[in-house]
């Protein structure tokens, strides 16, 4: 039976399970007779359970009897009928499941041996004792399930639970379980069964689609046992191929998984509706997220609403919305919300290919949500994210076979852009990794890097790097986002096997593996991020796939990019007699970090400065603004512009500070603007502008600006952060490295900038990052032209310490 | 009978491997394992701030093979392991009492075939 060539129709199915199961029956019914009878003329009646009492016999299933009997027989004689009787069906090489019951424990809940309340819900009688059967079904059962319909439902809710995750949870599995695994036929019956105790009766037939994946998974089960010759269940490579039969086997699995969704989303369906019934506190908690509620959205349930369903016809921003909605509260689309969303489908398909709006903002804030990865799968599930990425329907169900991965290509990007947000909970995973994202920039980058990260596998090519890159690239310029984060997002996914493909075939300890890798990434910034990347990404293969093994080997491979890109900042300079003077003698970091644009922009003011000694360029950029400042060298410039930042009320989220050959320097810094001063007065930005030329030429005392501005509201006492100042005289060839972690305030720059300066050491790069209220702070200090001495560590240590603390 | 037990560098692992399978052993066991022998571990600086690194990844390859191959085993892992540096790993050779194959109970050298 070649399920793809020679399809058999469901009736056919039904008709082969229907006929195994009067065969069995006529088995049964004729050893009852010869066996069971003459020993209980009364007091005994065989019940068919489970699959046989659904009629759904598969070639090699298990046969589920009851034998229900009016009282525990002591007597040798019957006892030795009981014996024979399931002597004769083992003989027969029937697999029976059996039990002998009184109608008493038929209808007692019992938590130990729940799978028997379970299968009285599919009973039926078979032969013997009618009395004695209709007494438990017509009288017993219905009073027990009516009774016990809460606790049996919440069992068979948590059985379900179980039974998923044993399967890792994915119905996305290469080689599914196509009985027990999530979407599985299982899902199905469970569907039944709860909608069975809910109604107190049958409950209706299922609705179309899930009859049709109940069809589906059905011809596949009957097909696994007539391959393989025995009850199983798995559908193997091997096996898919042969159901696939002339068709593509990775298209005839996508049929598969469509079908196994719709099994699985109803199983949910049904499991959420009774977990929501049960009054716990958890409920009602839940029921107090109602209240984050908007104009657009309400939650009930747990589940957001649209409040006006219908403006997805001409808002189909609505849509990317709701999922940053949902994405901040932790809330799931309801299933009429999912429904309505389908409906408007190919509108927002043709609208977001057609009118290419600006979504980048919109879709950085739903990655930037505390519940970015299930939103993302909510996108997924409902088709929202195909809409807006064409790219994405195309690995949606992929099955691509490398015997490594577990998952479909699309179930495996989504599980690595969990395991970032595992990471970010605390709960999962290495410490070091959770510790490294509060320091990687922004990770909004690495999750859309890590969505786009595997796309190419849809061109089938050898090699899918560049595949991604590419469709990453385009569908990024697509929703125009700005080209320094699409370069970032473009290095992220070109160079995402890297740091896997050093940790597992070259040598750690070898200086030219650290060379490659830090060449690879560039800069330590995207070193990070790659890192986080590489985590997901090995992660996500299958459950136990990051042991801490490989998380060792992923930390050694990072660390020894990272020392080598430390080391480098110093001494690798730029050498290049075609580039402008300007930037002769510049780290190389500064041609990694800035596009052709900038450097242009760059050659520009230093032109400019030439003049007056000093030209500054202050522009502001998607909310924050950029001071970019370039002079003759002399003491304490850094502390000055800092202090007077701070003396203008402005944060300092970011600061970079260059020197070239010629005693010329660069300075930059990222800032915000809290009191939004600069937005409401714009004659501020010249006075800004003039100050900071003012202090770097040494003609304005920084103190004076400084002087009376309040001091700012410290963080709540358990989110202090404690001050730590580390020395490293080998990170660097010509300067000792001081990095510098504290809380971050308006004037710290100022402070710790001061502190160095006035110990009379100079600083020659520096690099300032902001992480919330955690500011980390690297500076590249000599003096007199040398590394620090050790004599000079201490008080430095102190004195930076004390700049810390403020 | 022998149970050789190699500990090498996770690096080394592909090389080893097809080392192995090139001189017609193709039954192993690869574990993911970690230790340390002389080389002790090191200090990694990470931000300035030293940590100790005591154990290191390494892996673990164990084969059971005839006692006439037990030489040519280890010629062929030490060779492809080998980087001349201190933490390349480890042989140890083992007597094997009795090996059973669990599927149809071939006993000795016909179940390590």
């Amino acid at each position: 039976m070649k399920i793809g060539a020679k399809r058999p129709s469901a009736e056919d199915i039904s008709l082969a399970l229907r006929r195994r199961t009067e065969d069995v029956e006529r088995q049964v019914g004729g050893l009852y007779d010869t066996v069971l009878a003459p020993a209980f003329p009364d007091g005994l009646a065989v019940l068919a359970v489970g699959g046989f009492g659904r009629r759904e016999l598969f070639p090699h299933s298990d046969v589920d009897l009851l034998l229900l009997v009016d009282r525990h027989h002591a007597g040798e004689r019957e006892r030795a009928a009981i014996a024979a009787f399931w002597q004769e069906l083992w003989d027969r090489r029937l697999r029976v499941g059996h039990s002998t019951h009184v109608p008493a424990e038929c209808s007692e809940l019992n938590e130990d041996n729940i799978e028997l309340n379970v299968s009285l819900l599919d009973q039926r009688f078979l032969a013997g004792d009618r009395a004695l059967y209709e007494y438990l079904a017509e009288e017993r059962l219905p009073r027990f399930f009516e009774r016990q319909r809460e606790p049996l439902s919440r069992a068979l809710c948590r059985m379900a639970r179980e039974r998923h995750a044993k399967h890792g949870g994915s119905i996305y599995e290469l080689e599914p379980d196509v009985k027990e695994g999530p979407g599985g036929l299982r899902d199905y019956h469970l569907v039944r069964w709860l909608r069975r105790l809910r109604n107190g009766a049958a409950p209706p037939p299922p609705e179309p689609e899930l009859a049709a994946a109940r069809d589906f998974l059905f011809a596949v089960r009957a097909f696994l046992h007539l391959a393989a010759g025995r009850d199983m269940n798995q559908l193997t490579f091997a096996l898919q191929d042969e159901c696939a039969g002339d068709e593509d086997p990775a298209a005839w699995m996508r049929q598969y998984f469509s079908h196994a969704r719709r099994a699985h989303r109803a199983a949910l369906d049904e499991m959420d509706a009774v977990e929501e019934q049960s009054s716990t506190l958890l409920v009602q908690f839940r029921h107090w997220r109602s209240r984050a509620a908007t104009e657009d959205f309400h939650v009930s349930r747990e589940r957001v609403y649209l409040r006006a369903p219908h403006r997805l016809e001409y808002e189909p921003l609505l849509a990317i919305e709701l999922f940053r909605f949902a994405g901040r509260h932790g809330v799931r689309p309801a299933a009429d919300t999912e429904r309505r969303l389908r409906q408007y489908l190919p509108r927002l398909r043709r609208y977001f290919a057609e009118a290419r709006p600006l979504l980048w903002p919109a879709l950085k804030a739903l990655l930037s949500t505390p519940y970015a990865a299930p939103a993302l799968r909510a996108m997924h599930s409902s088709g929202v994210l195909g809409a807006v990425f064409p790219e994405w329907e195309r690995i949606d169900c992929l099955v691509v076979r490398d015997f490594y991965h577990r998952y479909t290509v699309d179930e495996h990007t989504l599980t690595a852009i969990q395991a970032i947000a595992d990471l970010a909970e605390g709960h999962a995973g290495d410490a070091r990794f959770t510790d490294l994202m509060t320091e990687a920039g922004d990770l909004a980058l690495v999750l859309f890097a890590l969505l786009f990260h595997d796309v190419g596998k849809a061109a089938g090519a050898a090699s899918h790097v560049a595949a991604s890159a590419e469709a990453a690239a385009a569908a990024m310029e697509r929703v125009r986002a700005p080209a320094d984060e699409r370069r970032i997002v473009r290095q992220l996914i070109e160079h995402h096997l890297d740091l896997s493909a050093a940790m597992n075939s070259r040598d750690l300890g070898d200086p030219a593996t650290a060379r490659w890798l830090a060449g690879r990434a560039g800069t330590v910034e995207i070193l990070k991020m790659l890192a986080l990347v590489t985590y997901a990404d090995i992660a996500a293969v299958h459950p136990g796939a990051m042991t801490p093994w490989q998380s060792e080997q992923l930390w050694r491979a990072y660390l020894v990019a990272h020392e080598e890109l430390t080391r480098e900042l110093a001494t690798a300079r730029i050498h290049d007699p075609g580039a402008a003077e300007f930037i002769e003698g510049f780290p190389v970091r500064y041609l990694r970090t800035h596009a052709a644009e900038d450097i242009a922009a760059h050659i520009e003011l230093e032109r400019r400065s030439r003049e007056r000694g000093v030209a500054v360029d202050i522009r502001c950029e998607r909310g924050y603004y950029r001071l970019t400042l370039v002079s003759r060298d002399r003491p304490s410039i850094l502390a000055s512009v800092a202090g007077a930042l701070a003396g203008f009320g402005m944060n300092i989220l970011k600061a970079e500070g260059f020197a070239n050959t010629q005693g010329t320097i660069l300075d930059t810094f990222v800032f915000s603007d809290p009191h939004r001063t600069l937005e409401l007065n714009p004659q501020e930005f010249d006075r800004l502008r003039v100050a900071v030329e003012r202090v770097t030429l040494g003609k304005l005392d920084c103190k004076t600006l400084l002087k009376g501005r309040p001091r700012p509201m410290l963080p709540s006492r358990r989110a202090r952060i404690r001050p730590a100042v580390a020395f490293d005289g080998s990170a660097s060839d010509c300067a000792t490295l001081i990095q510098v972690i504290a809380e971050d305030r308006p004037g710290l720059l100022y402070a710790l900038a001061s502190a160095i300066s006035a110990a009379g050491a100079n600083i020659e790069l520096v690099l300032i990052e902001t992480q919330a209220h955690k500011a980390i702070d690297v500076f590249y200090v000599t003096s007199g032209g040398q590394k620090l001495a050790p004599e000079q560590e201490t008080p430095l240590r102190d004195a930076l310490l004390r700049a810390c603390a403020g | 009978m022998k149970k050789i037990e190699a500990i090498i560098q996770p690096f080394k692992l592909d090389e080893v491997k097809d080392a192995l399978l090139g001189s017609g052993i193709d039954g192993m066991t690869v574990t993911e394992v970690r230790g340390h022998g002389r080389q002790k571990g090191h200090k990694e600086v990470y931000r300035g701030l030293e940590y100790q690194v005591d154990l290191l990844p390494k892996v673990k390859i164990e084969m059971v093979v005839d006692d006439d191959r037990v030489e040519d085993v280890i010629r062929t892992v030490t060779r492809a392991a080998r980087t001349g540096k201190i933490g390349d790993g480890k042989v140890f050779v083992y007597e094997v009492a009795e090996a059973i194959r669990i599927r149809n109970e071939d006993r000795g050298e016909a179940a390590i075939g």
